[in-house]
């Protein structure tokens, strides 16, 4: 946008011409004191931040030797050459906070602490009082050099082609036994068909209705109201337009108990509500 | 207590300094710079630029208005403290691996290497300060070390004698007038070389750190052996603590094992030891390199540590650091 005249537009009002300009530093002095400091800045994403600190000013008075006072107005030199005053960040940071309290017996306190700390330990202090078993003959051997390695099959696996239900057991897991792979679902001991998004809903699918033709206006409380005579209502679901919040013109209706909600489907087929009559049919279950 | 860790240097630290006041920190290391640092926060003031090799050694004046160091360069520079300028270069034959003013600075000591057919010397060299551009060219006094070279050396009370420690693990005294050797003593195991000598303030007694995995504290009169403190690694360098009666010795793996060490292993910690019960009384760790030098802060309040992992870490002591007592100490103090 160029300013073809020196006329002042109110859409070239500088605020909206600059998006980089930052408001300026705003300082306010508190009753208690204090300093707010308000200041903006943009961050490492372009993003304008604003920052507020409170600032509390403690003078620390101290008294030193005139000469290291004097020493204290040196200019820096050499690579520091021209520097702020005020340490660096790339040669001055400070450490992690470290406990030093010295004491006559530190060195079982340190073994102590070093016990309970530091929970792991060394790998072969842990594995002090494990024993090497075999799998296949349970000797103190690995079961890779175990001399039945060729002629014996490890003693807690079933051996491939068993029985019928070793088969089935084999077939749980992947890549063992003879059968070709198995998908986790048809896995014995998975649940039937595994396992489904919005699940909560499913297992009352039976006793649930679908109501058509409701009115724009209807509420999910007079349908509640309409319903109830028939029995418990577990849950009731009105459409609605995401914008206008107006009924889309179906609704859910879910019993407790099935033998009900047959009792209203039947009754409130065809029932007139609102200028409309509605029609009810039990739910059809998604595929 | 949080340390301030000052990474002005790219390589090893060879020794660190804080000046008399205690207000300033002076470092060096392998690479060819020193640094200034304000003890208190941690700023750096700046550096002296100049030297052509490894700096081994520095030391500041008492008044704070010079600064020496030596380097590997064969060279010992001085410098104005304040604005960063070399004012002197000494050339000797071979590197420089120590430099002391003595406690009024009117002289400064050298401690030269042995190498290149060069027996390892320890050079006296007067210092001016009415004209600081006008310094002696040559030595006033040159002792040669011929039995075994010096590593380390500095100087007594009043400056009345030079102490030096050897290669072969022994101390010995010289008059810093003649230069004639007065004692030498075995403090150490021998062939274990002496890496640090560190003086009290009033330097009657001293401490020396060796690679024999001990540290010794010896008296600057008769180099009577004092107290001994023993470590289970070998020591890079050792400091007397004034206001409380620790040591603090400094030492690890050497550093060409350490890439076979872990950290733990390693023994980078700083150890406090108590100067009187010999007892060792905690450490600090946080190097991941092992220590090369360890300075107290004159007043006691702080000290700093500078490793082979090129950081230097300025500890200031918090209270259980100055609350800790032996019960003979406490009782003691309530008669």
């Amino acid at each position: 946008m160029s300013k073809l005249a020196n006329r002042a537009d109110w859409a070239d009002d500088e605020e909206f011409d600059d998006p980089s300009a930052l408001p300026a530093q705003q300082v306010t002095t508190n009753k208690d004191g204090t300093k707010t400091v308000v200041s903006y800045r943009f961050n490492d994403e372009g993003k304008k931040v604003k920052v507020t600190r409170r600032i509390k000013t403690t003078v620390v008075r101290e008294h030193v030797n005139p000469q290291v006072a004097e020493r204290r107005s040196w200019a820096k030199f050499g690579l520091e050459k021209g520097h702020a005053p005020g340490p660096s960040f790339d040669t001055t940071s400070v450490g992690e906070n470290i406990a030093f309290r010295p004491s006559i017996n530190w060195k079982a306190q340190a073994a102590e602490a070093e016990k309970n700390g530091g929970e792991k330990g060394s790998m072969k202090d842990q594995l002090k009082d494990k024993k090497v078993k075999c799998r296949i003959c349970s000797g103190e051997h690995f079961t890779a050099r175990c001399p039945f390695k060729d002629t014996m099959a490890p003693v807690d696996e079933p051996t491939a082609g068993g029985a019928g239900e070793d088969d089935e057991a084999a077939a749980g897991a992947v890549g063992t036994g003879s059968g070709s792979y198995v998908p986790p679902h048809l896995r014995k001991g998975a649940a039937g068909g595994g396992e489904r998004m919005g699940g909560k809903f499913e297992k009352d699918d039976l006793a649930t209705l679908r109501v058509t033709n409701v009115s724009e206006l209807a509420e999910e409380g007079e349908l509640r109201d309409l319903f109830e005579r028939f029995g418990r209502v577990t849950r009731v679901f009105l459409a609605r337009d995401r914008e206008t919040q107006r009924a889309k013109g179906f609704a859910f209706i879910s019993f407790a108990d099935r033998s009900d909600a047959a009792r209203a489907c039947e009754k409130m087929d065809g029932f007139g509500y609102r200028h409309l009559i509605l029609r009810v049919e039990f739910a059809k279950r998604t595929t | 207590m949080r340390p301030i860790l000052l990474s002005g240097h790219e390589r090893s630290l060879n020794q660190i300094k804080f000046n008399r006041d205690g207000d300033l920190l002076f470092s060096v290391a392998k690479d060819k710079i020193v640094c200034a640092w304000w003890s208190a926060n941690g700023e750096r003031l700046g550096t002296y630029n100049g030297h052509q090799g490894a700096i081994w050694t520095v030391d500041v004046s008492p008044n704070t208005v010079l600064l020496a160091t030596g380097s590997a360069d064969n060279t010992v520079r001085l410098w104005n403290v304040k604005t960063g300028e070399c004012i002197k270069v000494w050339d000797f034959p071979t590197a420089v691996k120590r430099v002391e003013f003595t406690p009024d600075g009117s002289r400064l000591l050298a401690v030269t290497e042995k190498r290149m057919g060069f027996l390892g010397t320890i050079a006296v060299l007067d210092i001016n300060y009415e004209d600081l551009e006008a310094q002696a060219e040559e030595p006033s006094l040159r002792i040669t070390c011929t039995e075994s070279k010096a590593t380390v050396a500095g100087w007594s009370y009043l400056a009345k004698y030079i102490i030096a420690g050897h290669e072969d693990g022994s101390v010995s005294q010289y008059d810093s007038k003649t230069g004639e050797q007065l004692e030498n003593v075995q403090a150490h195991e021998f062939d274990n070389l002496i890496s640090d000598i560190q003086f009290s303030a009033d330097r009657t007694y001293f401490i020396t750190a060796s690679k024999d995995k001990s540290a010794k504290l010896i008296s600057s009169r008769n180099l009577a052996i004092l107290k001994t403190y023993v470590a289970d690694t070998p020591l890079n360098s050792a400091a007397i603590t004034p206001k409380k009666e620790y040591v603090i010795l400094g030492g690890g793996q050497a550093a060409m094992d350490v890439t076979t060490t872990s950290a733990r292993q390693g023994k980078f910690e700083a150890r406090f030891y108590h100067k009187v019960f010999e007892d060792e009384i905690g450490r600090v760790r946080g190097h991941f390199g092992p220590l090369n030098t360890v300075a107290v802060h004159p007043n006691g309040t702080a000290y700093a540590s500078g490793g082979e992992d090129g950081y230097v870490r300025v500890h200031h002591f918090d209270k259980p650091y100055f609350d800790f007592m032996y019960e003979v100490e406490r009782e003691q103090l309530r008669k």
